[in-house]
């Protein structure tokens, strides 16, 4: 087992620079997660991590050692790729074997390991089949035993359950994660997907155009985002975004279309005379006024989504608008007028030109 | 407790009547493959009926006066006990065991070298694509030149590294060398395309998971090359063999089948009796013989087509 330390990472391709000097630790045994949109780098992250890119600038460190020049086979990680990467034409227990094969393993011991990973993934019936014969969820567990009979130092998932349906990615994050709790080996794993972020990770890097983000546990990044990007990534149904300006004596909030609201339970001191935007989350939204310490709007009910557990809609509030979760039993239809309550002493403030977040008084 | 017996229930399935639709369909299906089916008889399945029909006639312009009579087998007799067939046959064999296995080698180093990541890709390719393009006499020609004892460019440069001029074209073992090298360079480029569209099917992934499970670049080439460009291998082998049972140009070029008839091929001798020596009945007996080699080697690459290529990869 060993951490990976990224220091002042720059990637570039010809003139192109996509990562722009990125720093992350991640410690010993620790499962990080790296998640943003398509072309923020995330994957090429990780594949410098690898060693199937080059390090244009900065320093990978495996362990204590610097890897920035050894190649991959010599940094003792294993890959788990999206498209599995498996070897058509050899056996499951052939792919499984490979890299101890490569490594001069004895046959008995290549055996007796892929036998061991294979009971641990519950794929010993399929040894004798090519992947080709094999599901994408059968698949997929191969490619992670394939990771894990080696017992390397690091695993690298890159995007491993997107080619996956839903439920099977919901069980194979249950599966992702016992490995983890099971062998304790440091992960660094690589999605777009950010409920796969939240539910693996120790902790999450979130990152956009090349730029790290903001690196923390899930209940930081959810609870106190970095900046809008975050916010508004990290959620599902993501948070409300609403453009604002605050009143020089911080008392009143101006919505888009003139609507003035006066904030309960929230001291926007930082805030005052200045143009914000409020990021609410969808469970601070609630119907009704009676709550003495939500903020009062009246809107129009614009979407209505019912889950069956419960209602997502979407309510008009002038020029904003508000998606809450709420009571099936509310029984909300569209055009609907209603009182929506802002838990705005839960709601996030960012500044409206850099999107950083302000952090209110206590 | 209810039971399903599938063989009480199983409805007893009879062709439904075609409906009105469904027959003008199908004459109008049969109208349209019509053309084609008149074009392949007119040029593969009549010239074939006819060459096996005279195969068993004794046809020679030489000597009219006997008409063409019906003989059987009798030119099948003759071609099994015709000393000139064995010994024309066992040089197109030769030719097949060197140059199928030698441009495939060729090919594939070939290939392997069209498909590393030039910035400039065209002149790899325009220098692969130039010796399958080259009229096969013309590639003949070309290594009659160079491999001619006074003036050609091999014994050159034997003499320059101060080896003595060898006989190429006099010498039937030389001949027969010079020959292969020929033929092995104006087909290596049919083979490397056919191998270079079969390495651009390799997934990059998979060379760099075995890149991180510890394959050296050689053990790569061996583990996951090869047996991925094994379907493509044996295309590219099966399609060379029937070409290379056909062998004629390029000897026919270089040596003309000499010296005496060593470097001679079966489609050579074919040639030679029934457009020198004017014998139709025997020479269409021997084209017969040769037809059926091929047509053995295309069931098998036909045979071969019908499993699923991926699967095998």
């Amino acid at each position: 087992m060993a951490g990976v330390e990224i220091r002042q990472v720059v990637k570039q391709y010809g003139r192109v620079e996509v990562l722009h000097g990125v720093d992350l630790s991640v410690r010993d045994g620790e499962f990080v997660v790296l998640v943003g949109p398509s072309g923020c780098g995330k994957s090429t992250l990780l594949r410098m991590i690898a060693g199937l890119e080059g390090i244009t600038g900065g320093e990978i460190a495996i362990d204590g050692t610097v890897v920035n020049d050894m190649p991959p086979r010599e940094r003792d990680i294993a890959m788990v790729f999206q498209d599995y990467a498996l070897y058509p034409h050899k056996s499951v227990y052939d792919n499984m074997g490979f890299g101890l094969r490569m490594r001069g393993t004895s046959k008995s011991e290549i055996e007796t390991l892929v036998h061991e990973a294979a009971d641990i993934l519950q794929i010993k019936h399929l040894l004798e089949r090519r992947p080709g014969q094999l599901s994408g969820g059968q698949r997929q567990r191969v490619a992670m035993g394939r990771a894990i009979v080696r017992r390397p130092k690091v695993f690298l998932f890159d995007e491993p359950l997107s080619n996956l349906d839903a439920q099977l990615r919901a069980e194979m994050r249950v599966e992702i994660k016992k490995l983890h709790q099971r062998f304790g080996t440091t992960i660094v794993y690589v999605t777009h997907d950010q409920i796969e972020a939240m539910t693996l990770a120790d902790r999450i890097a979130i990152m956009k155009d090349g730029h790290l983000q903001q690196y923390g546990t899930p209940d930081e990044v959810y609870n106190r985002p970095a900046n809008r990007f975050v916010a508004s990534f990290i959620g599902a149904p993501p948070m409300n975004m609403t453009p604002a300006s605050v009143s020089a004596d911080a008392q009143v909030i101006r919505l888009p279309s003139g609507m003035d609201v006066t904030p309960r339970g929230a001291n926007l001191a930082a805030c005052a005379g200045r143009d914000i935007v409020i990021g609410l989350r969808p469970e601070h939204v609630a119907l009704g006024h009676d709550d003495p310490s939500r903020t009062p709007v009246s809107g129009q009910v614009e979407l209505v989504e019912p889950l069956g557990s419960e209602t997502q809609a979407t309510v008009r509030v002038g020029d904003a608008r508000f998606t809450g979760r709420f009571s099936p039993e509310a029984g909300l239809k569209h055009g609907q007028d209603v009182t929506l309550g802002l838990a705005l002493d839960r709601a996030h403030f960012f500044d409206a030109e850099t999107g950083e977040a302000i952090r209110l008084a206590a | 407790m209810l039971t399903f017996d599938s063989t009480k229930s199983k409805p007893t399935t009879k062709p439904l009547p075609l409906s009105r639709l469904e027959k003008s369909e199908r004459h109008l299906g049969l109208l349209m493959i019509l053309p084609a089916f008149l074009l392949l008889f007119a040029v593969v399945l009549f010239p074939i009926g006819r060459l096996l029909v005279t195969s068993t006639q004794r046809l020679s312009l030489t000597e009219p006066w006997l008409g063409t009579p019906f003989v059987g087998l009798d030119n099948y007799r003759e071609a099994l006990t015709d000393a000139r067939f064995w010994e024309t046959t066992l040089n197109t064999v030769i030719y097949i065991a060197v140059t199928v296995p030698g441009a495939i080698v060729v090919g594939l180093g070939l290939a392997l070298l069209a498909n590393q990541p030039f910035k400039i890709k065209w002149p790899v390719r325009l220098g692969l694509l130039l010796p399958w393009a080259l009229p096969l006499v013309f590639a003949g020609l070309i290594f009659r030149w160079f491999f001619e004892f006074n003036q050609g460019i091999v014994n050159n440069i034997l003499m320059w590294v101060g080896l003595p001029k060898l006989a190429w074209l006099t010498d039937p073992f030389l001949a027969t060398v010079a020959i292969c090298i020929a033929i092995i360079w104006k087909t290596s480029s049919f083979v490397a395309l056919i191998l270079l569209a079969g390495l651009q099917t390799i997934p990059k992934s998979l060379y760099e998971a075995a890149e991180i499970d510890g394959a050296s670049k050689w053990q790569q080439f061996i583990e996951i090359t090869l047996p991925m460009l094994r379907p493509a291998i044996i295309v590219a082998a099966i399609f060379r063999t029937i070409t290379a049972i056909q062998t004629f140009d390029i000897p026919y070029a270089m040596t003309n089948g000499g010296p005496g008839n060593s470097t001679e091929t079966l489609a050579m001798y074919i040639h030679k009796t029934t457009i020198d020596f004017l014998d139709l009945g025997y020479g269409s007996a021997l084209a017969v013989l040769m037809f059926v080699v091929s047509l053995v080697m295309t069931a098998g690459y036909l045979r071969y087509t019908r499993r699923d290529p991926r699967q095998e990869a």
